[in-house]
């Protein structure tokens, strides 16, 4: 890795411009969430419930009503509802979730549809507790459109083609070519084992990473694609005033509790021992957890 | 309309994000800018320069992002640009001597020449003011300069609308600053787009934006003519031109592309790294550390190690940039001549790039434009260069298609922006972004210091937008140094926060923010406020 001179240099700063002590806010003290889209079948929920939350709802519903109920995400699809009341959703779907993790991945039931989220719990009753409501947003539908345009029809065949020459057929396949271009050719002269060019010339500016650029075209014959990936996400809890590392780093508690989200790209093997140890280090305790994801074709 | 069968419009997009350390005397992060304007921006110019001199009509449309136009026109990063086009032009110099009689000496003889033309270029004839330059071809009509998100903002996952019209506010106003008049287009940070965000274009005149294919390709209703001619956005009719892959791949292939080509200079063999220790610590940053200092004098070669590169040979790199150009020409009128075949008017085929791909990355890319630029001109009749305006004014009358949400990175959407590796960001971006409004909203008429830190903290909250900290993040590439940005933001905008809570403002702390992050000299914060908003939304109603 290259030595930054922004970060080496911290001692040295001239006193005209401030430097921050500590870290950003680990909230804001509001019970609040948010959705975001990430993709036509992805989207991502952030939240933060407060203590004077919680204790609203012992205080409401009884002291012990969160130990006995599920903690869910409740998931409505809104599409066409003008002003949503809580009760007047198309459909609602719900899944557990762990509200330390903070945020979590939701897997979209149907592209191109509108929704939002409830943070809540589910008594033994069966009843629904709202904790707090997110925005609402709507999903690209990820495909080419049934409706057409009766004033500007056009022949069914021409029609066709230009979508395959428009590249219809290849969105989302890209990974960026010129990367590779570049990424192959120094992984080359890597290999070749000229060894005198230190791995610091990746740190040029590098605008173009992950920009789209498409695969080629296809073939004639050619199949349909699919593409998929994966994340996990490892997550547990200790004594409160443990130290706890996952695979020798750090991870802070919150509450006595962490969570770790990580990719698992194909043929990966991830390998997370995870460590807890008291202040005197003479006291641990491990888990390991090891996950592999076949190189699957 | 002329003979022509069809229309080609090519697309630079010119950003990096706000850099500019004065607490440091030397700072490795500036060097990005130093480098694209050497390497990129001074050489574009003076290939339009050229280009004018011999006669040669040419048409490009550039967006030129509100950051960059900032570092252009700021005071310190000019004077160390200065610096290090000097010493470039020194160090040059002294090569000339050194590498007499060599294998070398063509290619250090190029450096020599390039830089003492850029620095002439620089200084006395745009005197010191690149934008200068980038006006003038605009005032000419050769050259249509976009704006972009203020800070090149990611703007589908703003969940407050205030933020998205501050992007687009802050950037217009910026814009007329630079060049004297409202700007007619936009580049969408990342081409990432999200539907009825046009509103807050058109409410300052936008006429049209780009997108990648999909965004149009999966457009309600089906688009007629696919990504070949524009759509118009349903109650807003704000253009919408999206890119064509073919073009984007036969640059870029990893098979095909013609960057590859064994002839031209390869990059990772520098200067920085080749010569005696002693002789090139001058041009060092002051640690002393061996990085790349931009001067290279081998060709790519082939398959080989990098001790075994052989010598770069400007003429003939040339004339292979001039072939991929009558390559890079030749189809496109073959593409045009097809797709006329099947639409009821002339195609247009839209070729975006980022600008720093051009003479960065592809060193010869810079070359290749100045020759496609001729070829087109001067060898055929297919094809037209033309801007979008330029498009619009032959064709007013086109589809209305709800462009989809969509945007040009991996996988098409908001991949890139929005995962594991930065998802924690967006906590603090929105949150931020409500308490700006919360204290827009709360005092509408701020003077003196009060208004200085509202100010201040729309700056900070601009600069923890750019969507470069979060793509950063992800590439790996200035991972670190992308965190802390993203962090000394959050950090500088929540401490304002309270200081303005409290009623306890600190003007030593605001008067130092105000010299470091000094981007948007005339910003109002009242551009954050609801009313603001809502004065464009209430027209849709």
């Amino acid at each position: 890795m290259e030595k930054n001179l922004s970060s080496a240099a911290f001692n040295q700063v001239r006193p005209s411009v401030p430097q921050e002590q500590g870290d950003i806010p680990s909230g804001y003290g509001t019970t609040e969430s948010y959705l975001l889209p990430k993709d036509p079948a992805w989207m991502f929920l952030f939240w933060e419930i407060t203590n004077e939350t919680f204790d609203y709802v012992r205080g409401q519903y009884g002291a012990d009503v969160l130990d006995h109920s599920r903690t869910v995400i409740r998931l409505y699809d809104v599409t066409g509802v003008e002003y949503f009341d809580g009760t007047n959703a198309n459909a609602y779907y719900d899944m557990p979730v762990i509200f330390d993790a903070k945020s979590w991945y939701i897997h979209a039931p149907q592209a191109g549809r509108g929704y939002i989220a409830d943070l809540g719990f589910i008594t033994p009753q069966g009843q629904f507790i709202l904790l707090t409501r997110s925005n609402m947003i709507t999903l690209p539908p990820g495909k080419v459109s049934d409706v057409i345009d009766d004033k500007w029809m056009s022949v069914e065949g021409d029609f066709i083609k230009l979508l395959q020459l428009s590249g219809a057929d290849r969105i989302g396949m890209g990974a960026s070519e010129l990367m590779q271009v570049v990424d192959q050719r120094w992984r080359l002269t890597e290999l070749a084992g000229a060894g005198n060019a230190p791995s610091s010339a990746r740190s040029s500016w590098t605008s173009f990473a992950l920009h789209t650029v498409p695969a080629p075209a296809p073939q004639e014959d050619e199949d349909i694609w699919l593409q998929a990936d994966c994340e996990i996400i490892v997550y547990g809890s200790a004594s409160p005033n443990a130290f706890v590392t996952i695979n020798g780093k750090e991870i802070k508690l919150q509450n006595g509790k962490f969570s770790l989200r990580q990719a698992l790209p194909a043929g990966a093997v991830l390998d997370l021992p995870i460590k807890a140890s008291n202040k005197q280090g003479d006291k641990t305790r491990q888990v390991h957890i090891k996950a592999l994801r076949e190189q699957g074709k | 309309m002329g003979q022509e069968k069809g229309y080609l419009a090519l697309m630079l997009h010119a950003h990096l994000p706000f850099i500019k350390h004065p607490e440091y005397p030397d700072f490795l992060e500036e060097d990005w800018f130093y480098e694209a304007m050497v390497e990129t921006y001074l050489p574009l110019l003076n290939v339009f320069e050229k280009l004018t001199a011999e006669g040669v009509d040419f048409r490009l449309t550039m967006s030129v992002t509100p950051p960059l136009c900032n570092m252009m026109s700021d005071p310190l990063l000019i004077d160390r640009f200065k610096h290090y086009l000097n010493q470039r032009v020194e160090l040059s110099g002294k090569e000339i001597e050194r590498t007499k009689g060599t294998e070398f000496e063509a290619v250090a003889h190029m450096y020599y020449d390039k830089f003492r033309r850029f620095k002439d270029l620089f200084e006395n004839v745009y005197h010191d003011h690149i934008l200068e330059g980038f006006k003038k071809f605009q005032d000419m009509g050769k050259l249509e300069i976009i704006t972009c998100g203020a800070t090149h903002g990611y703007l589908p996952l703003m969940v407050h609308k205030e933020s998205v019209n501050a992007q687009v506010k802050v950037a217009a106003a910026d814009y007329r600053l630079r060049f004297g008049r409202s700007p007619r287009g936009i580049w969408l940070g990342e081409c990432a787009y999200n539907p009825g965000d046009d509103k807050f274009l058109r409410d300052e005149g936008i006429r049209f934006f780009f997108l990648e294919s999909h965004g149009i390709l999966h457009g309600t209703p089906r688009p007629k003519y696919g990504i070949y001619a524009p759509v118009y956005c349903p109650q807003t009719g704000v253009a919408a031109f999206a890119r064509d892959m073919e073009s984007a791949q036969q640059v870029w292939s990893a098979d095909s592309g013609y960057p590859g080509d064994a002839r031209y200079r390869e990059f990772y063999r520098d200067l920085g790294y080749d010569l005696d220790y002693d002789y090139i610590k001058p041009y060092l940053h002051s640690d002393g550390v061996r990085r790349n200092i931009g001067m290279k004098y081998c060709k790519i070669t082939g398959k080989v190690p990098l001790n075994e590169k052989a010598p770069y040979n400007p003429h003939e790199a040339r004339d292979v940039a001039a072939t991929h150009a009558g390559n890079f020409m030749f189809n496109r009128q073959k593409q045009i001549e097809y797709l006329s075949t099947l639409m009821d008017r002339k195609p247009l085929v839209v070729s975006m790039y980022d600008a720093e791909l051009y003479g960065h990355w592809w060193y010869e890319g810079i070359d290749f434009l100045e020759f496609l630029f001729k070829k087109i001109y001067y060898d055929q009749t297919d094809i037209k260069l033309v801007t979008p305006m330029e498009y619009l004014e032959m064709y007013p009358v086109n589809q209305t298609v709800q462009p989809s949400m969509s945007s040009w990175g991996d996988k098409g959407y908001h991949d890139v922006w929005l995962n594991a590796g930065n998802d924690w960001i967006y906590r603090h971006l929105i949150k931020s972004a409500e308490r700006m409004t919360e204290l827009a909203n709360r005092y509408p008429n701020a003077d003196g210091l009060l208004k200085r830190t509202l100010n201040q903290m729309a700056r900070e909250l601009l600069l923890m937008q750019s969507s470069d900290w979060a793509f950063l993040m992800t590439t790996g590439t200035a991972k670190e140094y992308s965190t802390k940005r993203t962090k000394d933001h959050i950090k500088r905008f929540n401490e304002l926060y309270e200081q303005v809570k409290h009623n306890r403002i600190d003007e030593g702390y605001v008067y130092g923010l105000e010299n470091s992050d000094s981007i948007f000299q005339q910003i109002d914060y009242n551009v954050y406020s609801s009313a603001a908003k809502d004065a464009v939304l209430n027209q849709y109603k």
